[in-house]
């Protein structure tokens, strides 16, 4: 069958830091699509957020034009993919517009937990793999015992993998070269009908949502009526272009092409991510397979400081999900929070991200609460429900039994580290299945682990315990039976819905007590004292005081100075409108989120 | 009913806890200072026209360090200008150590008849950690001097090591002299002041402890018959500072001087802290304000409860009628029942109950909008 021969869609997978995003920089740079004076940082990471944390959350497709060693011009769409556990959706949504996978495996630290899971999802996605050895100029580099793992650990030849540092600009053409031997050219099928693959989408509020596409068959322009498969609508194609790398209208997208779609497309919920776009006057009568609906695993209450803004909030996570399917939402309330959202989050990292970019982005203040995973709940009447709101957790007595997910965690660490990592797994109810050495200076070990115990603080005692050097990836694999209870925090007598927790029985005391402290810290002292209590099932198991206020009053003599004194009423005043009430009790935001850093030690 | 107040920057030392406009060292330009402040005087003139001024204040820095023949001055300019009243109360801040017969005899020429004596403490080893200028006897000395005149004395709670027992022997100490109001302050570590970073080791006592010494001060001097007038204020009966009941009446003020704070025409307005700007600007016969603000709509009305609220007396319904003409109780009828269980009301008035007046900011901040 015909190829095009000059085009290449990749992608390039890694580990979080191994240098995906430099070796992207480098490669848009080597091909000169981009001007030097025009590249920020790293280009493809246009978020603050992802600059800032120096992470990978959206995809983002770049088009380049490579002239390559043999004469011939090629044209590159890079797509690149985000590297965090969270994130293994994204990824394979970016797979599935590519023929290949550049794997960039850091020849100082090797292979990591997500440089195996993003193997294998290139694998499942039948890509060419390519591994790149990056960071060669460090001192601590060691890229032939790399390479051979690499070999050993995954299974792929490692003897013309190229040898580079994007830092600093090394080998960077044999990269590209191998991209143009060993990636494989898309086929040609322009004569089929249109069959167009969705892999990602934003809003943008001029041209409205813009699709980001991989045309597989056919072809798309302007004016072509187009019919999505899943929701079934039908759009009147107002542009089609490249990624160039900001949009550059062309004439139009042909079979192995990537590119963008508008047809102003008015709402974000009409197009879903994943979805196949065919044409409505010659359509193909199969749709690409759909992704796996993205179940999320990790959920929390998210509300508005300032009750008015609950629209607004509506409104932003509207648009969040727009370019992340797997963010779900429901209105939820609370007594004392108020109306907000009970959200579903890929993870914690995700979690944190959607919280950060609803402050940054949209403006919004929010108090979020402890983060819980969803619960089998089988009730005495013979109905199972799922609840992931332990508010929402029916009375005890209505309940037979409980389950809670199960993860099954790979653990990638220096030998060193086994001890403090089994003990880790332990205090968080594991369960041991398995240690294979990749070599003598890695090993992997297999747990399956209670997810509520993972979204406390498993991350931050993985990395304590083993100076960052562990690495951790995880998949969900069912529920177990699991003796859960519900821990309410009562303030002043009335239990505070938000700051309820499920926990297992066995951790229940240490975490009442540790949430008591931790909110005798963060609650303000007030005109009357009041009694901190954690309890379940009404049975009071841990308690804290918050003593009455005693001094509070500008005293000092500022003269005739009103100004500064109502000054600082004022800003008094600040800080109380940002308070939530529960009864008479006034409850600072981050006594909500705080009670989730308590140091488990 | 209206005040004056006079800010005179200059001292011989600066006091570790001390932000306000006050400058050691620099004496030298004290004659340029009055004669600028004199035609500050003159200048507003016109903004209390017609009103009786009934109080006048010398502040600092240390009023007493300078040399008594500007303060005969600032009180003959503003007598010049101003229509003061016979009875005025003209008050001067002194510290002990820097007053004598002689200078005692210019006061009296101008007319100061209340003395503001900043004892602080009777301990003379934290009065040199304070960086004061003056020991125990010097104050003693300095009420020997004073006896006959109506004198009140500041006293400071919450400094470094004190305890309730320390807080009483300075209250004994203070009473040794002829007392007839005493001012408690509570110290404030401020941002930029040396003992901020006292505070900021926590040297000082925490508010609890403040808190402990300040109920005892109430409590001690209700029982040596001074009274709580005001958060910070206790005199005897009728010894009340007018010029303090000015301040928390709403009353009209001007203030002239470095730093000095004026309320006219419900407008606020705060000269330079900055000596050379200050001269700068009255020799041009510029403005020396660098911040002014006009009251208007309901933070009148909030200003005044406020400032009632630290008072014993409280809101006097028929004073805040005479202010605003409307009623207090309709103006705040959405925001009184949440601080109700913390106010006494009789018919005339309502006050925030003693046992919640040192934690009053809870209180006004829920009666602002």
């Amino acid at each position: 069958m015909a190829k095009k021969d000059n085009i290449r869609n990749f992608c390039i997978i890694a580990h979080i830091d191994h240098g995906k995003s430099t070796l992207a920089d480098r490669i848009i740079e080597h091909t000169g699509q981009v001007a030097q004076r025009d590249m920020e940082d790293q280009l493809l990471d246009s978020m603050d957020i992802e600059k800032e944390r120096g992470i990978t959350i959206k995809l983002t497709p770049v088009r380049m034009l490579y002239k390559a060693q043999d004469g011939k011009e090629y044209i590159f769409n890079l797509i690149d993919t985000p590297g965090h556990v969270d994130f293994t959706y994204e990824v394979s949504r970016s797979l599935r517009a590519c023929e290949g996978a550049v794997l960039i495996v850091d020849s100082s630290q090797g292979v990591e937990a997500q440089t195996l899971a993003n193997v294998y999802l290139a694998l499942d996605n039948d890509l060419e793999i390519l591994p790149v050895l990056n960071k060669i100029d460090l001192p601590s580099a060691r890229p032939d015992e790399v390479a051979k793992e690499v070999e050993d650990v995954i299974g792929l030849d490692c003897s013309e993998a190229p040898r580079i540092s994007a830092k600093n600009n090394i080998n960077i053409e044999q990269v590209l070269e191998s991209i143009v031997k060993n990636v494989p050219a898309p086929e040609n099928l322009d004569d089929k009908p249109l069959k167009a693959l969705i892999f990602d989408s934003y809003y943008d509020n001029f041209k409205g949502v813009i699709c980001f596409v991989r045309v597989m068959e056919g072809t798309i322009k302007a004016g072509t009526t187009i019919k999505t498969f899943m929701s079934s609508k039908t759009f009147d194609v107002v542009e089609v272009g490249t990624f160039d790398p900001h949009l550059q209208p062309k004439a139009e997208l042909t079979s192995g092409e990537v590119g963008y779609v508008t047809a102003s497309i008015k709402s974000i919920q009409d197009i879903s991510v994943g979805d196949t776009i065919t044409d409505l006057n010659n359509p193909t009568q199969v749709a690409l397979p759909g992704y796996k609906k993205v179940a999320p695993v990790v959920f929390s209450g998210v509300f508005p400081v300032d009750g008015s803004k609950f629209n607004d909030l509506k409104e932003a996570l509207l648009k969040l999900k727009l370019n992340d399917a797997a963010l779900t939402f429901d209105a939820d309330n609370s007594i004392a929070l108020g109306f907000g959202f009970r959200c579903g989050f890929l993870g914690l990292l995700h979690m944190e991200i959607i919280q950060e970019r609803l402050e940054r982005e949209f403006d919004l203040e929010i108090v979020t609460t402890a983060p819980s995973v969803a619960y089998k709940v089988y009730k005495t009447d013979g109905n199972i429900i799922e609840v992931d709101n332990p508010s929402r957790l029916p009375d005890t007595a209505t309940i037979a039994k409980m389950e809670e997910p199960i993860i099954k965690a790979s653990i990638y660490t220096p030998p060193q580290y086994i001890g403090p990592i089994m003990d880790l797994c332990q205090e968080k109810r594991g369960m041991y299945l398995d240690m294979v050495y990749l070599d003598t200076n890695r090993v992997t070990l297999t747990y399956n682990l209670p997810l509520n115990e993972i979204i406390f603080d498993f991350f931050d005692g993985l990395k304590s315990r083993t100076k960052g050097y562990a690495s951790f990836d995880y998949e969900l694999i069912g529920y177990h039976e699991s003796q859960l209870v519900k821990l309410d925090m009562m303030l002043n007598g009335e239990v505070c819905d938000a700051l309820s927790l499920i926990v297992h029985k066995d951790k229940a005391y240490e975490r009442g007590r540790a949430i008591a402290e931790k909110l005798k810290q963060v609650i303000p002292r007030q005109m009357f004292e009041i009694p901190i209590q954690a309890s379940i099932g009404g049975k009071v198991i841990a308690r804290e005081t918050v003593k009455a206020l005693r001094k509070d009053v500008l005293a000092k003599c500022y003269g005739g100075d009103i100004t500064r004194k109502k000054k600082l009423l004022e800003k008094q005043k600040e800080g109380k409108k940002k308070m939530r009430k529960l009864g008479s009790v006034e409850i600072p935001s981050e006594a909500f989120t705080s009670i989730l850093k308590i140091d488990s030690e | 009913m209206a005040g004056i107040y006079i800010h005179i920057p200059f001292c011989k030392q600066k006091c570790t806890y001390c932000d306000f406009a006050s400058y050691p060292n620099q004496m030298a330009k004290a004659e340029l200072y009055f004669g600028c402040l004199y035609k500050e005087i003159k200048a507003k003139k016109d903004l209390l026209k017609g009103k009786k001024i009934d109080t006048i204040y010398f502040g600092g820095g240390t009023p007493s360090y300078v040399d008594a023949k500007y303060i005969l001055g600032a009180v003959r300019q503003i007598k010049n200008y101003y229509n003061v009243a016979e009875n005025a109360e003209i008050t001067l801040e002194v510290n002990p150590g820097t007053i004598d017969r002689q200078k005692l005899e210019i006061y009296k020429l101008a007319g100061i008849n209340r003395y503001s004596v900043g004892l602080q403490t009777y301990n003379d080893s934290l009065l040199k950690r304070l960086n004061r200028i003056h020991t125990a006897q010097d104050y003693l000395d300095c009420m020997e001097l004073l006896k006959g005149y109506n004198t009140s004395v500041d006293i400071m709670i919450g400094l470094m090591d004190q305890t309730v027992e320390e807080v009483k022997k300075s209250i004994d100490f203070a009473l040794k002299g002829d007392v007839n109001h005493i001012s408690v302050y509570a110290l404030k570590a401020e941002d930029g002041t040396p003992i901020y970073t006292q505070y900021l080791n926590a040297e000082l006592p925490d508010s609890d402890e403040v808190a402990e010494m300040y109920d005892f001060t109430v409590n001690y001097l209700a029982e040596k018959g001074y009274y709580r007038y005001e958060v910070s204020n206790f005199a005897k009966a009728g010894f009340e500072s007018r010029h303090n009941l000015n301040y928390w009446k709403r009353g009209e003020y001007l203030g002239f001087g470095l730093g000095a704070s004026s309320f006219c025409l419900e407008r606020r307005f705060t000269n330079t802290e900055k000596i050379d700007e200050y001269i700068n600007a009255i020799l041009k016969n510029y403005s020396a304000e660098i911040f002014s603000e006009k009251i208007e709509g309901q933070e009148q009305k909030f200003e005044f409860v406020m400032l009632n609220l630290r008072t014993n007396k409280g809101v006097v319904f028929s004073e805040y009628f005479n202010a605003f003409n409307s009623h207090f109780k309709q103006d705040f009828k959405d925001k009184l029942p949440y601080v109700l269980e913390y106010m006494e009301e009789t018919e005339e008035s309502i006050k925030i109950k003693d046992e919640y007046l040192y934690v009053q900011n809870q209180i006004i901040i829920q009666l602002m909008d």
